[in-house]
């Protein structure tokens, strides 16, 4: 089966997925609804992607890989988190952080306590448990 | 996840368990003043989270997909999409 994914995007229209593209989360996401999502890169080069729903057009969440701004990211997981990953060493498998933007930069907030592991287009969001991992962190600095 | 006010009510004592389903099993280990620990046995793909860490991250989720199109930093407008693939 080769079949691609349509979905009337509330954001961004129709979009068309291929099967490679579609990341299947067993679990789900905490609190939200349906499993089969697709990362969308809507602002190249900035980073920030969009995890969209596949099921439900009107549900996408903006995440952003946490290395690039904290450095070194602190990630302590459960065994059972390490099992359910999947991948061999969990800092080769792609990693999110949800975003909460906002208008100003310097209010916009990452949780870095569940972040985001895909590995082979499987997704789970998992508890970091190490204690520097804020549920609302800063990704900038204030100017000034 | 939400309290439910038909919820079952069992009595319990430490080393006694209670068993959900075909694979679930609850055991009370030890009860200490206010504070009681639970032994939860469970198949490894059934996700468990205290109910404040779930209800926090369910937060967060649902504030994050709140987010408009235009809400990011280095978002131009009306920028062609195209699905990320692999990304570096």
């Amino acid at each position: 089966m080769s079949a691609l994914t349509v979905i009337e995007s509330s954001r961004f229209g129709p979009l068309q997925v291929e099967p490679e593209d579609v990341i299947d989360f067993p679990h789900g996401l905490i609190g939200l609804a349906g499993r089969k999502f697709t990362l969308l890169d809507r602002n190249p080069g900035s980073g920030f992607l969009w995890l969209h729903s596949l099921e439900d057009p009107a549900l996408a969440l903006p995440v952003v890989d946490p290395r690039q701004f904290f450095t070194p990211f602190p990630l302590v997981l459960s065994d059972e988190d390490r099992d359910r990953i999947g991948a061999p060493d969990p800092a080769a498998a792609r990693l999110y952080v949800t975003v909460r933007a906002a208008p100003d930069p310097a209010e916009i907030v990452v949780n870095l306590r569940a972040p985001i592991v895909i590995w082979e287009r499987r997704g789970h969001q998992i508890l970091n448990n190490a204690p520097e991992a804020e549920l609302e962190a800063r990704l900038f600095s204030p100017v000034g | 996840m939400r309290h439910n006010p038909a919820m079952l009510m069992l009595t319990r004592r430490p080393g006694e368990r209670v068993v959900v389903g075909e694979d679930v099993v609850i055991e009370v280990v030890e009860i200490s003043g206010q504070t009681v620990r639970l032994g939860i046995a469970a198949p490894e793909s059934l996700p468990i989270y205290r109910e404040e860490i779930w209800l926090a991250i369910e937060e967060q989720n649902r504030a994050a997909a709140q987010a408009t199109v235009d809400a990011l930093p280095g978002t131009p407008a009306n920028a062609p999409g195209r699905t990320a693939g692999e990304q570096p």
